[in-house]
């Protein structure tokens, strides 16, 4: 089977004035099509990182990241990423947030107007195409994100933390919201988290990473049928397999200080 | 809530408007200074028409004569030309001043308490184009001069006034044909070196300095242009008049024996503001033979340009004259010749 | 209870006590109209000047043009390439911090050497008194763009630096170029008198104050003049925040309020 997303043997060390800190070990991963993967692990593993060379925003120390058979070198539209923090251009509105990439692909008007009103109709927002960010709330924010990115119709989703800012509500409404958006469009997504409550409901798979320097520990397939209910009992399960390892990583991170 | 901030905002008003009438009030209170002087404040130009001014000082014969009327400093403040010089008198900063005759005159359209109590010089001013130009003035005179830039001290200046009323009389409008930039006399032999004017109008000894840098050719003369026209004049403020006559006296008795000095001497007149002014003594010596100035004392003198240029500057300020109901200046407005009188005897 | 029109009498009222005031001070107290000049003969001043007033005026915005164009023209690119650039800011930052204090007044002399009695002269002293506001204001812009919104802009195609500036960098920077601008108006402005009173032109405010009125002591037309110079600076403050930072940045209000 081709994988849609290969990494192979990936490290990253950076250099910072106390000396070199390694944040990846020789990570490997693959990544099926229309795959759900979430990956998490405690702070400073380095999922972020991780997540960040796929978009071509850091470059690998060593080892490679192999997208649809291609080498990846940097940033594209090819891999369209949410930040975690709000990155709406607070200067346009909706529709031209959306429009943007194909702006910058030299698409003409019409047309880039014609895929924005879809996705903006993806994620719900339609008939706020023409009001400006400041006007929006936190949730409606990042779902005008996820229509940006999904607008450039990228080969993979890359996600980092896109819930972390808004409310506890807000997010159980964005996770659904996510999996209608994912359920149409068939993306590939890769999920980073802190919430494993967050992981167990959406992925596919789940990646867990070891504290740092960050190398994979296990991949979890979560077999729970879809629609999930969050309080299930196969749910609990997970979650708790979860919970364990990360808090076995935990205590390891605070003894190798 | 927004009341109260409208109260307090009130009361504050309220508050500085008490202080400033109180304050000015104040300031009414105060007298103007006791008739006890210890300073006397003579303002001067750097030109060769006033070294009367310099050669008292160099002598320290202002300070010895003025000494039994309890004057312990005389300060001698330059001025680039007539005009500031005048506004500095405005403001009570000056109580004699050498100065052309046309600035006190402007001065006193606009309220200067001051009389002309004695004379200076007259003539001693020329017109220096740049060499380019010499030939064209040549041919053409005044008339060469159309359509050039002209440097020359500001308005209500004698150089300013003489050059107005001459261009006039030769069919030239001064605000129209030309374009007429007032500057101190340094500024304008920096701009015909640079080639920024075309001809400057100055009085002795710039225009035998620029001559002899090569940077213009003198080709008129004042006295040429209004013969044996007014030109320096002693000015003392109306408050020397009414409360200092015998020290005025005195001033114009030292500024006789200078003047008489400076005649009998020009050779050392000129070491004297070469000195003063850090100029070349050569230069110096070459301006006062090749100048049309001559060094006076009487007003009387004066009187016949003064009246002239008093006409003149009304009839530049016209509209601004008349709508305040300002009279042409005549004779005993300008000039007060009692004190001089005095000093020389004549009645 | 709310009077209709409430604000209005915030400052009005307070201004015509002012007037009043200075009418009383100056014709009951001071009573010498070189010292202080009546209200009431300003205005007078004002419709007796009318004949040259307004092209003084006009000549005056000429200088001004002329000086804030080229401040204008020339901190822009300027500003792009010290705020993008940490090493090209570094080289240039110390030579723009040593000119900068120099009062725009004290290059009167080198400006009439340079450029002789030309309208040039004018608007050069105003360029330098508007310019380095301009630069500050306008590189800080540029250097503050958001870290996040750069990189969204890279993932979404924006490979070249070119690109970022223009579709990143620039609008962010927009406002903070127009504060810039506005100070730079302000400070420019100022100059005009300096920049004037050497006899650079025949007419204009500054030239008029200095050349003509200070020099014939007529107080009522000087006061007149800088009443004039005044009411022109607060025009042109509100017409430009009016047509450039109230249009154009509606944006704005959403983060700084």
């Amino acid at each position: 089977m081709n994988h849609k997303l290969e990494i192979r043997n990936l490290t990253k060390t950076f250099n910072t004035e106390e000396g070199e800190l390694k944040a990846l070990d020789n990570v490997s991963i693959e990544v099926k099509p229309a795959e759900f993967l979430c990956i998490i692990g405690p702070s400073g593993c380095g999922k972020t990182t991780l997540l960040r060379m796929i978009a071509g925003l850091e470059h690998p120390s060593s080892g490679e990241i192999i997208l649809d058979g291609k080498e990846v070198k940097g940033p594209s539209p090819d891999r369209g990423m949410v930040f975690q923090e709000f990155s709406l251009f607070p200067w346009r509105t909706v529709i031209k947030n959306v429009t943007f990439g194909l702006e910058i692909q030299g698409i003409g008007r019409e047309e880039r107007y014609r895929i924005a009103e879809k996705y903006i109709e993806l994620v719900g927002l339609k008939g706020f195409e023409n009001r400006y960010p400041y006007e929006l709330s936190g949730g409606m924010k990042q779902r005008v994100a996820i229509a940006r990115a999904l607008a450039t119709d990228p080969a993979i989703l890359l996600m980092d933390e896109p819930f972390g800012s808004v409310d506890a509500q807000t997010r159980n409404a964005l996770q659904e919201e996510l999996l209608e958006i994912w359920k149409r469009t068939k993306k590939t997504i890769l999920f980073v988290t802190h919430s494993v409550d967050e992981a167990v409901y959406l992925a596919d798979r789940v990646a867990v990473m070891s504290a740092r320097p960050g190398s994979l520990i296990k991949c979890l397939d979560i077999d729970i049928p879809r629609p999930r209910k969050r309080t299930s009992v196969e749910a609990n399960m997970f979650r708790e397999q979860l919970l364990m390892l990360l808090s076995i990583e935990r205590s390891k991170a605070s003894i190798s200080v | 809530m927004e009341k109260r901030t409208a109260v307090i905002g009130w009361i504050v008003a309220a508050g500085i408007i008490a202080v400033v009438v109180f304050g000015t009030g104040c300031i009414e209170e105060k007298e103007p200074a006791p008739p006890e002087m210890t300073t006397l404040n003579i303002g001067y130009q750097p030109s060769t028409h006033q070294i009367a001014a310099m050669l008292a000082h160099e002598k320290g014969w202002w300070e010895r004569d003025l000494a039994r009327f309890g004057i312990e400093k005389v300060t001698m403040k330059e001025f680039p030309s007539g005009p500031p010089e005048m506004h500095a008198m405005l403001s009570g900063d000056l109580d004699i001043a050498y100065v052309g005759v046309a600035p006190p005159i402007a001065a006193m359209y606009e309220g200067l308490d001051a009389k002309i109590v004695a004379g200076v010089q007259t003539q001693g001013s020329a017109i220096v184009v740049r060499p380019e130009l010499a030939d064209e003035y040549k041919r053409k005179g005044a008339l060469s001069l159309k359509g050039k830039k002209i440097a020359t001290f500001p308005p209500g200046s004698i150089q300013h006034t003489i050059l107005s009323k001459w261009l006039l009389d030769n069919g030239i409008d001064p605000e129209k044909d030309v374009d007429i930039k007032a500057m101190g006399p340094s500024d304008a032999a920096t701009a015909i070196g640079a080639k920024t004017v075309d001809a400057v109008f100055l009085p002795s000894p710039t225009p035998t300095i620029i001559e002899e840098e090569g940077k213009g050719v003198i080709v008129e003369w004042s006295g040429s242009m209004w013969p044996n026209h007014a030109c320096c004049c002693l000015v003392a403020s109306g408050r020397m008049i009414r409360e200092h006559p015998e020290m005025l006296k005195q001033i114009i008795k030292t500024h006789i024996n200078a003047t008489e000095y400076e005649i009998a001497h020009p050779d050392e007149a000129a070491e004297i503001y070469a000195k003063w002014e850090n100029a070349n003594v050569a230069t110096i010596k070459h301006s006062i033979n090749a100048t049309d100035m001559r060094w006076i004392h009487d007003p009387r003198l004066e009187i016949e340009s003064g009246i002239e240029y008093a006409k003149v500057i009304y009839e530049l300020n016209k509209d601004r004259y008349e709508s305040k109901g300002i009279k042409v200046l005549e004779a005993e407005d300008i000039f007060d010749t009692r004190f001089y009188d005095e000093v020389t005897g004549k009645r | 209870m709310k009077l209709p029109g409430k604000d209005m009498w915030l400052w009005t009222v307070p201004l015509a006590i002012a007037l009043l005031l200075w009418e009383f001070i100056a014709g009951y107290v001071v009573r010498d109209p070189l010292l202080l000049p009546r209200f009431s003969a300003v205005i007078f001043s004002i419709y007796a000047l009318r004949g040259v007033l307004i092209s003084d005026i006009l000549v005056s915005l000429l200088h001004f043009g002329i000086g804030l164009g080229l401040a204008f023209a020339a901190a822009l690119p300027l500003a792009i390439a010290m705020g993008w650039s940490r090493s090209i800011f570094k080289a240039i930052d110390p030579i723009i911090e040593v000119l900068r204090p120099i009062p725009p007044l004290a290059w009167i002399p080198l400006a009439m050497v340079w450029f002789h009695l030309t309208h040039y002269a004018a608007g050069f002293i105003i360029f330098i008194g508007a310019f380095f506001p301009i630069l500050l204001d306008s590189y800080t812009g540029f250097r503050d763009v958001p870290r996040v919104l750069v990189e969204t802009g890279k993932v979404l195609g924006c490979i070249r630096d070119r690109k970022l500036i223009k579709y990143v960098a620039f609008p962010y920077a927009l406002p903070f170029i127009a504060t810039g601008t506005r100070v730079g108006m302000g400070v420019g402005w100022m100059c005009v008198v300096a920049a004037e009173m050497f006899g650079v032109s025949d007419s204009g405010l500054g030239y008029r104050l200095f050349q003509k009125f200070y020099f014939l002591h007529q107080m009522d037309y000087v006061v007149a003049y800088m009443l004039v110079l005044g009411l022109v600076a607060l025009c042109l403050d509100r017409l430009f925040r009016h047509f450039v930072e109230d249009r154009l940045f509606k944006w704005k209000r959403g983060i700084v309020k």
